[in-house]
């Protein structure tokens, strides 16, 4: 039987989504121990530039190239990824647990009854079975699961989950034509892609986090520069959005965004649980908070107790001296 | 309107969990709450009810029998009829026979909407919505924001997409799951409470949806929980000491370079 692997690719503002080079990577080293073929599957429509971006991870990149995939929706890319499943057999599909992830994956796995395991951050392969990392409760367990009574199984992975490895596999192109119907019974009626919001707050490498000791949203201008200045993102605490000073998508813990970023730097965050739970899964976490007994010291790597705005314009100045120096 | 609410009730956010000695289980300690994305649902089910006349709203959950207290909060904010399958010695780890279930009892029931969060916060899994939807064979949308009646076949829903939203038109029935942003769930009042208190809630077998016993069991489940662990803790923070600011900064960055090397 095959042990094919599947890879969803997502792009965004025209170009891969970095999360999936993070899963060609890794998948190109399943396929290597399960002695298979790794597949890069593109839905989409004008993709014939993105589709050469991919060649040197993949094996093969399946691409499916219609102008009814041009915009993801659950139905169109349901039925192209059925089509595709069942007439490539692979035994695993892995994707991401990005918004267009949690919405086609589980449709997709009750629609084969297929099991999915979501939200993963790690995977492993001993002896030709499967053993899956994905935390529950809020990061305060780490469950191993795997997957039985299946010829193919699905995982969604959570962004910044793998590194990405460069290759130079120089995968054959494969386009496949499918006849694509959209159900008539859902239609977008307005798409505001909210303009280009520089980097995906899951995917960023770098994540300046704001929380009720910025003060008010005035204070948050230090950390977008910082946040620029390190090609990465503002993010902020539930105190934070609840209080209106920046917008629900930046919120990061239990009822915002899971994040796992290389840095993340909290300011005047104290480090509620349910922040903490949405941030600790972060390489290495610093933490600024003039309360030396502040919460959120016992998940940071490096802490400075000092006030906020006398450190955030040395820190804006000591990274900028060294992006210049680089 | 025939409004479905599936909810679950899931451990407090606070609550301790240990891992027993098997590593296969957990003890978890007894704090627990209906699902914070749930709430949305419940919430908005109620305020749909205000606004489309002959509206209903029925609320279920796959559960032990503890779960009838999610339930019960549920009734106290004014939903009209709760009903708990009853999961004892069925308990699954695999979404997908937790949504056949639920979609069985949709059919059963019958419905025009249904309505549950966009996931729970103990597994983290969130697919139990979009699975119901594919096994009855109706439109779903993940994540709503707004959601407005245009007519008794159709509603016009927002929701996230990748960086922005999206407005909808979707026939019904439909199954949409919620986010937050949508409303400011309420808090029951007491007369609410004790309704709830009083409310009669059948239990439902789950052998009675259509699906087998054996198609329900452990043996039939397509995941399997290997081991649990505790993860791997932090080494103690290094504090940074400096004169200044500047100085602090400036020790921090070397730190970030040369030990951390993520700079």
């Amino acid at each position: 039987m095959s042990k094919d692997i599947f890879v969803f690719i997502e792009f965004k503002d025209g170009s891969i989504r970095k999360t999936s080079f993070e899963l060609l990577s890794k998948g190109k080293e399943l396929a290597e121990k399960l002695s298979s073929g790794l597949y890069a599957v593109m839905l989409g429509f004008d993709t014939k530039g993105l589709t050469e971006e991919i060649k040197p991870f993949a094996d093969k990149i399946i691409s499916v190239d219609e102008e009814a995939l041009k915009e993801y929706r659950w139905d169109t890319y349901t039925d192209t990824m059925e089509y595709l499943i069942k007439k490539y057999s692979p035994y695993l599909v892995l994707g991401a647990s990005t918004i267009t992830g949690k919405d086609l994956f589980p449709r997709l796995a009750a629609r084969l009854d297929a099991p999915i395991v979501s939200d993963a951050v790690g995977i492993e392969v001993s002896d030709g079975e499967i053993k899956i990392k994905k935390p529950i409760y809020g990061g305060k367990i780490i469950s191993w699961v795997t997957t039985q009574n299946a010829p193919i199984s699905i995982i969604t992975f959570r962004p910044n989950s793998f590194s990405i490895e460069k290759r130079q596999i120089n995968g054959e192109i494969i386009e496949e034509r499918i006849e694509i119907n959209m159900d008539s019974r859902v239609n977008a009626v307005k798409i505001d892609k909210g303009g280009s919001k520089k980097v995906d707050l899951q995917e960023a490498d770098f994540i300046v986090c704001g929380g009720r000791g910025m003060k008010g949203p005035e204070n948050f201008k230090v950390l977008e520069e910082i946040a620029e200045i390190l090609g990465g993102r503002v993010g902020a605490s539930r105190a934070v959005v609840d209080s209106k000073w920046r917008d629900y998508e930046d919120q990061i813990g239990k009822s915002g965004k899971t994040v796992s970023p290389k840095l993340y730097i909290g300011c005047g965050v104290s480090g509620a649980l349910h922040h903490t739970m949405g941030m600790d899964t972060s390489k290495v976490i610093v933490a600024v908070n003039k309360d030396p007994n502040a919460l959120i010291f016992q998940y940071a790597d490096y802490g400075i107790v000092d006030d906020l705005f006398n450190i955030l314009p040395a820190l804006k100045e000591g990274l900028k001296s060294l992006k210049q120096e680089a | 309107m025939n409004i479905l609410v599936f909810i679950k009730q899931v451990a407090d956010t606070e609550a301790r969990i240990l891992i027993k000695g098997d590593n296969r289980s957990l003890e978890i300690e007894n704090k627990y709450n209906l699902n914070f994305f749930d709430e949305f649902a419940v919430e908005e089910a109620i305020r749909l009810k205000g606004k489309v006349k002959d509206s209903k709203i029925s609320v279920c959950t796959y559960g032990g029998k503890k779960a009838v207290e999610a339930l019960r909060t549920a009734i106290a904010m004014g939903v009209d009829q709760a009903y708990l399958i009853d999961n004892t010695d069925l308990d699954t780890d695999d979404p997908l026979i937790t949504a056949k279930i639920l979609a069985g009892f949709a059919k059963k029931e019958g419905f025009d909407l249904i309505l549950c969060g966009r996931q729970a916060i103990d597994d983290e899994n969130g697919n139990i919505g979009a699975m119901v939807a594919e096994l009855l064979k109706i439109p779903h949308v993940t994540a709503i924001t707004k959601l407005e009646v245009a007519d008794d076949k159709k509603i016009i829903v927002e929701s996230d997409i990748e960086g922005g939203k999206e407005t909808k038109e979707v026939q019904l029935p439909a199954l949409l799951t919620t986010q937050k942003g949508i409303n400011e769930p309420r808090v029951p009042l007491i007369t609410g409470v004790m309704k709830a208190m009083k409310a009669n809630i059948p239990v439902v077998d789950p052998a009675s949806l259509g699906l087998s016993r054996e198609l329900l069991s452990r043996d039939a489940s397509k995941i399997k929980i290997l081991s649990y662990e505790t993860p791997k803790g932090r080494p103690a923070v290094k504090m940074i000491e400096g004169e200044t600011p500047e100085e602090k900064v400036k020790k921090l960055i070397k730190l970030l370079r040369e030990e951390a090397k993520v700079l």
